[in-house]
């Protein structure tokens, strides 16, 4: 456990002393920013609009950016989890501590993990400046966060495996990058088939779909399994790769 | 402390090291030799944990690091042959990281940091970034790295590389300092830094173990010494008694003319070694003088030169024997 925290520090420190993730907090401030100030405008300036959504559903559930911004972050941030360790040759140093695996696997996670967290806390003022010309639906609010952090974490968790799997960073970027929008455009699927295995896949994979239904309040058990899937099969993976660079 | 058996590693059909066996004890240091590419830093990344052997065992401190790598593990202090740190860190940060990693309690990193970086006399650099440091300030940290949790076993690649002559001297101190409570295996190319502080040698030749001992073995037991003979007549028959006893020839010193003829006749010198040596050199010496003088040859003066470690490692590792008579 403690090597697992030294880990997670290090990371953390290593990844928010470098202008990487200060970057990426504005990039993503600024489009999250820009989006909902246009959804509550046109809100606003349509006071005859009859929607069965309100602005916060459609700023978390519908709009397009919200994974886009999944697209550009997740792999970014994950990019230089081992890729850059291995092109240095200080994962020597780990490889050769009394440490597992595991423990390196997971704390640079978990380091991953915490930083998507501080990127997307700033947007719970979202809601807090709605609450003060209307009423805000807390639950909604909550459910929105947990699919953004459940789909958030298993696309990290994919971004980790594909660093691992080579020593370059930018590879690894367009990797995860890669995977993530084959998910996006499988999503898609969910409205080009009608019925059948293949539109139920599409639906169950659909990072829209999960969105949508999260920000209508709903937290359904198969979403969870599959974000849970999702993190839990690439860092397994992870942790066999890593262990296996000593034997190649 | 260290004991590898039949340590193999294959890269596909490419055999890095072959069936190496050795043994490093407390209180020595072992200076692991080889030409480039003879397997040398693939051997210390075995034995680090690094990298995994194809066959053979490797135990550290009485842990195998296949069956309890961990434990195996927390017993050494590696310095790969680059040294790569994190050059975001603070050197006092880093260090810090690596005590936890490592295992030392919270209470007792910021020490064991503190006597980490005073033995490797970096005490100057702690609030430095890695980044900022020269290459010999980054060796000495990767050295304070090693140091960290006073491991009793010691894998050093190239510890003064890069390093300027007051460094060397320096790391070499300490590393002869360290050796007192430690077994330690350093991997080098400066043949001169093992005969300054290793009191043994491993010398491996295209993953090929082909001498481990003393220096002083090493020296007595490859063609131990050079005896150069100054005699007097007949030049003819000198070269076929020597051969008959063992002794081989040097070829580029054969018959070089020590001094034209004096009294009676020429003097020639011959410069000889034994091609084995089996008991003492001594011995075999006084026989070969003997059986000239009884042979008519006049022995009109004998030396014998220690053959420096360098001699030995190109006999060692060279594709064909040089001195084969």
């Amino acid at each position: 456990m403690t090597a697992l925290i030294a880990t997670l520090r290090r990371e953390l420190a290593s990844l928010w002393l470098t202008p990487l993730a200060w970057i990426l907090w504005l990039a993503l401030l600024l489009i999250e920013g820009g989006v909902f100030a246009s959804i509550v405008t046109s809100f606003a300036t349509n006071p005859g609009l009859t929607l069965d959504v309100g602005p916060l559903q459609a700023f978390y559930g519908q709009s397009v950016f919200v994974p886009l911004t999944f697209l550009f972050v997740c792999p970014t941030l994950s990019m230089r989890a081992f890729a850059e360790e291995r092109r240095t040759g200080t994962i020597e140093n780990l490889l050769s501590a009394p440490v597992s695996a595991a423990a390196v696997v997971l704390g640079k996670y978990l380091a991953l993990l915490v930083s998507f967290t501080v990127l997307w806390l700033p947007t719970l003022l979202y809601p807090l400046v709605l609450r003060s010309v209307a009423e805000v639906e807390w639950k909604v609010v909550a459910t929105s966060y947990v699919g953004i952090f459940g789909l958030g974490a298993g696309f990290l968790a994919i971004g980790v495996l594909c660093s691992t799997m080579t020593r370059s960073q930018f590879l690894s970027l367009v990797l995860s990058s890669g995977v993530l929008l084959a998910f996006i455009v499988l999503g898609i699927g969910e409205n080009v088939f009608d019925r059948g295995f293949l539109q139920a896949f599409c639906s169950h994979v659909s990072i829209q779909s999960q969105l949508m239904e999260t920000a209508q309040g709903i937290v359904s058990a198969r979403r969870m399994i599959f974000d849970v899937t999702l993190s839990a099969v690439p860092i397994f993976l992870s942790v066999r790769v890593v262990d296996s660079w000593r034997w190649s | 402390m260290i004991e590898v058996q039949g340590l193999t590693k294959h890269y596909g059909s490419v055999v890095a090291v072959n069936n190496v066996t050795f043994r490093v004890d407390i209180g020595t240091i072992v200076g692991l030799l080889g030409p480039n590419g003879a397997g040398k830093t693939t051997t210390l990344r075995m034995l680090a944990g690094v990298l995994g052997p194809t066959h053979g065992t490797i135990s550290i401190a009485g842990s195998d690091l296949l069956e309890s790598p961990l434990q195996a593990r927390a017993c050494l202090g590696y310095l790969s042959e680059t040294s790569p740190l994190y050059p975001e860190m603070r050197v006092g940060d880093y260090l810090t990281y690596r005590a936890a990693i490592k295992g030392i309690k919270r209470r007792r990193r910021p020490d064991a940091v503190r006597e980490a970086l005073s033995s490797t006399h970096c005490d100057d650099v702690i609030d430095i970034r890695v980044s900022n440091l020269s290459r010999g300030y980054r060796q000495r940290v990767g050295l304070a790295d090693a140091l960290l949790a006073s491991p009793p076993v010691l894998l050093l690649d190239e510890p003064t590389a890069g390093l300027d002559p007051n460094q060397i001297r320096e790391v070499r101190e300490l590393i002869t300092t360290l050796r007192q409570s430690r077994a330690i295996l350093l991997s080098t190319h400066v043949l001169a830094e093992v005969e300054a502080i290793c009191t043994e040698a491993v010398v491996i030749h295209r993953g090929q173990l082909v001498a481990h001992g003393t220096l002083q073995d090493l020296r007595a037991g490859h063609r131990a010494a050079d005896v150069a003979l100054v005699v007097r007549d007949p030049d003819r028959l000198t070269p076929a008694i020597c051969a008959d006893l063992g002794w081989g020839l040097r070829p580029d010193a054969e018959r070089a003319v020590e001094s034209p003829s004096v009294d009676a006749g020429e003097t020639l010198r011959f410069v000889v070694y034994p091609e084995q040596l089996t008991g003492s050199m001594g011995s075999r010496l006084e026989e070969l003088v003997a059986v000239l003088v009884k042979s008519g040859v006049g022995v009109r003066g004998v030396n014998q030169s220690s053959r420096a470690l360098e001699t030995v490692f190109a006999e060692l590792t060279s594709e064909v024997g040089t001195f084969a008579p």
